[in-house]
């Protein structure tokens, strides 16, 4: 099956816009990946989270609000019991109907990187949760509301990862690039 | 007042003149002023017009509790009313206006008020015009309706422009360990302080300079200088020009930037103002004082300020406000203001109430003294003075003056912690309330906890940091003044007639206060509301210790007797466009797309919104309405084949092992033993026996269920079935993920439909009735590999399936599957056309099952299993929801076929056109395939009980009555041979 065609095609044109100056954020769609959802049960959190962390390659599944990369994908917390694997290929990995549930959830959210010294900035004009190092630092994961529509929001090494249900991506793209020409924005 | 600008001193940048525009003139002034002090300079001393009396006004103070010079800013769509002149930063190209005057403030025939002043007292329009004699002597208010309106025309501040804003705003999100308010000396040290230990800090100063008290004190540049420099290495996040407005639950604050307000040209991608949310865990209010002036006669006269305000200008702006002052005073902080004047050049007197008082060198100081009445035209140009006569005031002397200083005392800023509950308690021996205590982690730091000493000031900032960071400290006691402040409220002796303003600008006097005490008012809180005291933007900051003070003295009690007023958020006043943010026009709410959107926007689309949702309206050709847009797209649904984009639909997938079990219980009718590869329509109920939504639920394996819901209730649906999970089947291993977003749907119906379809197909996929029965489901792959599930269902009545792709492939299903269907004659059609196909059909939607209908009354009842339990199986048999008469789903004929009718019509017996009627109607249509308008709708008792009698359809406010016919629902091909066809 081939790529098809991002929720947000004819928003994330490449160049720079808004105040002169170096860019302040930088905005990338990502899109050649999968997510999977693997949900544990209330009595199989261990036994589940070990088989989410060996899809991804990683010793030990990240608790609540965590990100571990492994040389698999990386593995997100998103809820209690579920993780999101983001992984290049397709995972040929199911949890057993006894250790919880697995689901593709790839094309349910737009991915969206944002880069950048006022990224941060930028995303707390929509997003109501401390992003400073102290309070967010790499590899922290979040399930949060930007303009009442839940997204998750998890941090990298370089950048900001923003996963939004792709019916809305294109919306809350919009106000976000709109927010973002204020700091000086490049779409790559 | 003969103010001008000296030729040094000051903070003014003299480097860059600025150009403005007042009342249509052009005037010069510099960077660094604000318009009050580039005003002062250019020698205007009438800005404004008082709210009722429209008497002239001037300059009366520095800072947003002015209530003299309150102008209208900018023009056009940015017109802005009500703005103080001395909160506006100086730009090249400001345009101001003066307001509430015609045809300017310097000459108003609207002044003519002031000779009724006697009678425009307090209650003035409710006692005049209501119950107006001889007309309605004692009764009714039916005149007073009328003079209402042009009573309120009169009234009012300004007027605000009727373009739309045509600006954008921010929302802010942000959180630090301690927030400190305001950057005067006590601020300052606050912020360094927990910065220094650690603390993540924000500082936030309404004006455009950092330094509070310290700006006005030349003498004080390098300790400011030296605090800035230390707060920013230090770490601490500033926001100038950034007002606190509100404190509001646990630890979040309001703040309002002004972000381009000040800038000549701004960029264009900047936002005209900020509103942020901070959350913090502690709160530092250095929030500063306010000093208040003294009620006497013409005390609002161009020419009468406050002291602190009068060396705010000389100090900060360089401008002399005046050559001869009188500075009338009841304490010590106006002996700083003596000195500088004086030593600008200026002749000073200084009338101290005190009787033992000092003035600096050069001053000539006069004790026992307080002002009585004011003289001059245009402004001021002499003061009669009174002297303490017992407990009342005498007639004194008078001195000559062109500018007229008052300081009756200091209101410390307690409004931000007012605003979370802590009640100001009153300070005798200063005169003023400070704020009380509090649970909260708010502390409050300088002149704003009664501190008037500057190093007191300081080191009571450093005190509220460690308390902020959880410390011990020292906490500085209120007060500071060498000798202690007679306070003074009124000065009055008999006969005087020269009004005595309290709140100046809301033109509430002295004497009204009195009035009210007169007419029974003795509660502080009916006092604001008879006089108006303290409303508008300004909330009290001028006028309400005077008026509490009054109302005390002639209650004969204490002011805490009487009480004051809780502050209310905002502060100072918040703009509408910066509560909206940037959710106006199109972002007022998400905006949801389906991945057929710009498809289906490229192939003629006209979009309506479903919920958030935008969805296919209807499709039509050149030409053509609406009405018969979708006349042809059903028509040609039911002829040959039509497609629907249903992506919006509420898809959850339900997973686990006891999926099927939960299903079981969560719907009406059995789910227990549907088999993979099947889909079954079920109805949900809530726990009151009403039903909840409706759906398609396909099982595509033993643990794997994918429910399909309407799309007004998708959300609601999820968080019910999650509710479900988690709090009375945790039991149960199942998950429910909406995956609403994952699938592009498209309904594909008519007699052509497996034709279209199976053209789309790879090579070998069947979908003939034998592989794929009416509500059969099944995977399938479409041509490049595309990789679907179909299920045969149909809403429309036809041979139908649904068609589900990952959303990314949207356009490429429709790619295939639209060329094959304009071979066969085929349409898109939208929801209009959806609608017509639908209640053909006698199929039910959300106009239909609107939170009020039982499973009988949407004639479902057999869906309804009797043998197992289910959400609202029990409560659906109380007696009132079996009750016969009850109002059933029917379809709706007009009595004449050409007729039509409304939706939301009753439905009355004839010649019965009363109350609520028997029914209503839900949804009309024309229905091409029967030739005439149709409806569904809800009639006591159902369709049997009306057969062969007419109905009136009764829609008084609209269409009238039509006389209408009751029949079965199902108002075309009932058996439903067309979709098992």
């Amino acid at each position: 099956m081939a790529d098809g065609l991002s929720a947000l095609h004819d928003l994330l044109v490449t160049g720079q816009s808004g105040v002169s100056g170096p860019a302040g954020v930088r905005l990338t769609e990502i899109r050649a990946r999968t997510v999977t959802q693997f949900a544990a049960w209330s009595g199989t959190v261990a036994q589940a989270g070990a088989e989410a962390a060996k899809a991804a390659g990683v010793q030990t599944a990240p608790g609540p609000g965590q990100a571990a990369t492994g040389a698999n994908g990386t593995l997100l917390r998103v809820e209690p019991l579920k993780w999101w694997l983001i992984s290049e290929t397709e995972q040929p990995v199911m949890l057993s109907d006894e250790l919880g549930a697995t689901l593709d959830v790839s094309q349910s959210r737009s991915w969206l990187r944002a880069g950048g010294p006022q990224s941060a900035r930028l995303l707390n004009h929509v997003l109501p949760i401390d992003l400073s190092e102290r309070a967010f630092p790499e590899r922290s994961v979040a399930s949060t509301a930007f303009h009442h529509v839940g997204v998750t929001l998890w941090l990298d090494a370089q950048d900001f990862n923003l996963f939004l249900p792709r019916s809305f991506a294109a919306s809350l793209c919009e106000i976000l690039i709109e927010t973002a020409r204020q700091y000086g924005l490049e779409i790559t | 007042m003969t103010a001008r600008r000296l030729d040094k001193g000051g903070r003014i940048d003299r480097s860059r003149p600025v150009s403005f525009r007042w009342d249509d003139k052009t005037y010069g002034g510099f960077g660094g002023d604000t318009l009050a002090s580039a005003l002062m300079a250019n020698g205007q001393t009438i800005l404004g017009r008082s709210f009722k009396y429209h008497r002239p006004r001037g300059i009366m103070s520095a800072g947003v509790e002015e209530s003299g010079a309150i102008v209208s800013v900018g023009a056009g769509a940015r017109h802005e009313p009500n703005v103080k002149a001395t909160m506006e930063e100086l730009y090249d190209g400001l345009e101001a206006h003066g307001q509430n005057a015609w045809p300017n403030v310097r000459f108003d025939l609207g002044s003519v008020n002031g000779l009724f002043g006697r009678f425009f007292s307090a209650g003035f329009y409710y006692k005049t015009f209501m119950g107006l004699p001889p007309f309605e002597w004692g009764r009714g208010t039916g005149i007073w309706m009328q003079y209402e309106k042009l009573i309120r025309k009169a009234a009012g501040m300004g007027t605000a422009s009727r373009e739309p804003d045509p600006d954008c705003y921010d929302h802010v999100h942000a959180f630090c360990d301690i927030l400190v308010v305001g950057s005067g000396p006590a601020g300052l040290n606050a912020a360094l302080t927990a910065a220094e230990a650690g603390r993540d800090v924000m500082l936030v100063e309404q004006d455009f300079e950092l330094g509070g008290d310290y700006i006005n004190d030349p003498g004080a540049e390098a300790e400011r200088t030296a605090l800035i420099a230390a707060v920013e290495r230090a770490g601490v996040r500033v926001l100038t020009r950034t007002t606190a407005f509100g404190l509001y639950d646990s630890g979040v604050a309001g703040l309002v930037e002004r972000v381009t307000d000040h800038l000549a040209t701004p960029d264009r991608h900047l936002p005209r103002q900020r509103f942020w949310t901070v959350r913090a865990g502690a709160t530092v209010l250095a929030t500063g004082a306010i000093e208040r002036s003294i009620a006497f006669g013409g005390n609002d006269r161009p020419g009468v300020m406050t002291a602190s305000a009068a060396r705010s200008y000389l100090n900060r702006f360089g401008v002399l406000p005046g050559k001869r002052v009188v500075i009338a005073t009841t304490n010590d902080s106006t002996l700083d203001v003596a000195c500088d004047l004086a030593a600008a050049g200026a002749e000073v007197v200084l009338a101290d109430a005190r009787d033992n008082a000092d003035a600096p060198t050069g001053v000539k100081l006069r004790t026992g003294l307080a002002p009585l009445v004011t003289h001059g035209r245009r402004s001021v140009q002499g003061v009669t003075l009174a002297s303490r006569s017992g407990s009342a005031w005498a007639k004194a002397s008078r001195e000559a003056c062109d500018l007229l200083l008052v300081s009756g005392g200091w209101s410390p800023v307690v409004n931000l912690s007012s605003h979370r509950g802590a009640k100001p308690e009153w300070k005798a021996d200063l005169a003023c309330f400070l704020a009380g205590p509090t649970e909260e982690p708010i502390h409050m730091a300088g002149s704003a906890n009664g501190i008037w000493n500057r190093s007191d000031c300081a080191a009571s900032g450093v005190a509220a940091a460690r308390l902020a960071m959880g410390e011990q400290a020292e906490v500085v006691a209120p007060g500071g003044w060498i000798r202690p402040i007679r306070p003074v409220y009124e000065v009055r002796v008999p006969g005087t007639k020269a009004k005595a303003f309290v709140d100046p600008q809301h033109d509430v006097t002295a004497d009204d206060v009195h009035l009210a005490h007169q007419e029974g008012f003795v509660s502080v809180e009916h006092l604001k509301r008879y006089t108006t005291l303290g409303m508008a933007t300004d909330q009290g900051k001028m006028g309400n210790v005077i008026g509490l003070a009054l109302m005390a003295e002639a209650l004969g009690r204490e002011v805490p007797a009487v009480g004051t007023t809780r502050f209310r958020p905002p502060y100072t006043p918040v703009a509408i466009g910066a509560l909206a943010g940037r959710n106006v026009g199109h972002h007022f709410k998400p905006l949801r797309r389906t991945p057929l959107h710009d498809w289906n926007l490229r192939h003629g689309a006209t979009m309506t919104e479903a919920g958030l949702w935008q969805r296919p309206w209807y499709f039509a050709r050149e030409g053509e309405t609406i009405t018969e847009a979708y006349i042809r797209e059903a028509t040609t649904v039911r002829d040959t084949v039509g497609i629907c984009d249903v992506s919006s639909l509420g898809k959850i997938a339900v997973q686990g092992p006891d999926a099927a079990e939960f299903l079981n219980r969560v719907y009406s009718n059995a789910f227990a033993k549907l088999a993979v590869g099947r889909a079954r329509y079920g109805i949900m109920l809530r726990d009151d026996g009403m039903v909840m939504d409706d759906g398609t639920t396909w099982r595509l394996g033993e643990a794997d269920f994918l429910m399909t819901t309407t799309t007004t209730n998708a959300g609601r649906v999820m968080v019910w079935l999650e509710e479900l999970l988690q709090t009375r089947w945790s039991d149960l291993r199942v998950h429910v993920t909406s995956v609403t977003d994952l699938w592009a749907g498209v309904s594909v119906a008519g007699p052509q439909a497996r034709n279209v379809i199976a053209a789309s197909l790879e090579d070998g996929t069947d979908i003939s009735d034998g592989t794929l029965p009416f509500m059969g489901v099944a995977p399938v792959t479409l041509k490049g590999g595309i990789q679907g599930h179909i299920a045969r269902i149909s809403f429309s009545g036809e041979l139908a399936y649904e068609l589900y792709v990952p959303a990314d492939h949207g356009e490429e299903m429709m790619d295939l599957l639209w060329p094959a269907a304009k071979a066969a004659g085929g349409c898109l059609y939208g929801l209009e056309a959806l609608g017509a196909l639908r209640i053909e059909k006698g199929h039910v939607t959300g106009a239909e099952l609107d939170g009020r209908v039982t499973i009988d009354d949407a004639g479902l009842g057999k869906m309804a299993s009797t043998k197992k339990p289910f959400i609202g199986s029990s409560l659906r048999q109380r007696p009132e929801l079996t009750r016969a008469d009850r109002p059933c789903l029917v379809g709706i004929f007009p009595k004449d076929r050409s007729q039509t009718f409304n939706g939301g019509a009753l439905l009355c017996a004839t010649n019965k056109a009363t109350g609520f009627g028997e029914g209503w109607i839900t949804a009309v249509t024309h229905s091409p395939a029967l030739g005439h308008w149709i409806g569904l709708g809800y009639i006591a008792g159902g369709h049997e009980a009306w057969a062969g009698k007419t109905v009136t359809a009764t829609d008084p406010v609209r269409k009238g009555d039509v006389a209408v016919e009751i029949v079965s629902p199902h108002m075309f091909d009932p058996e439903g041979a067309r979709m098992h066809g």
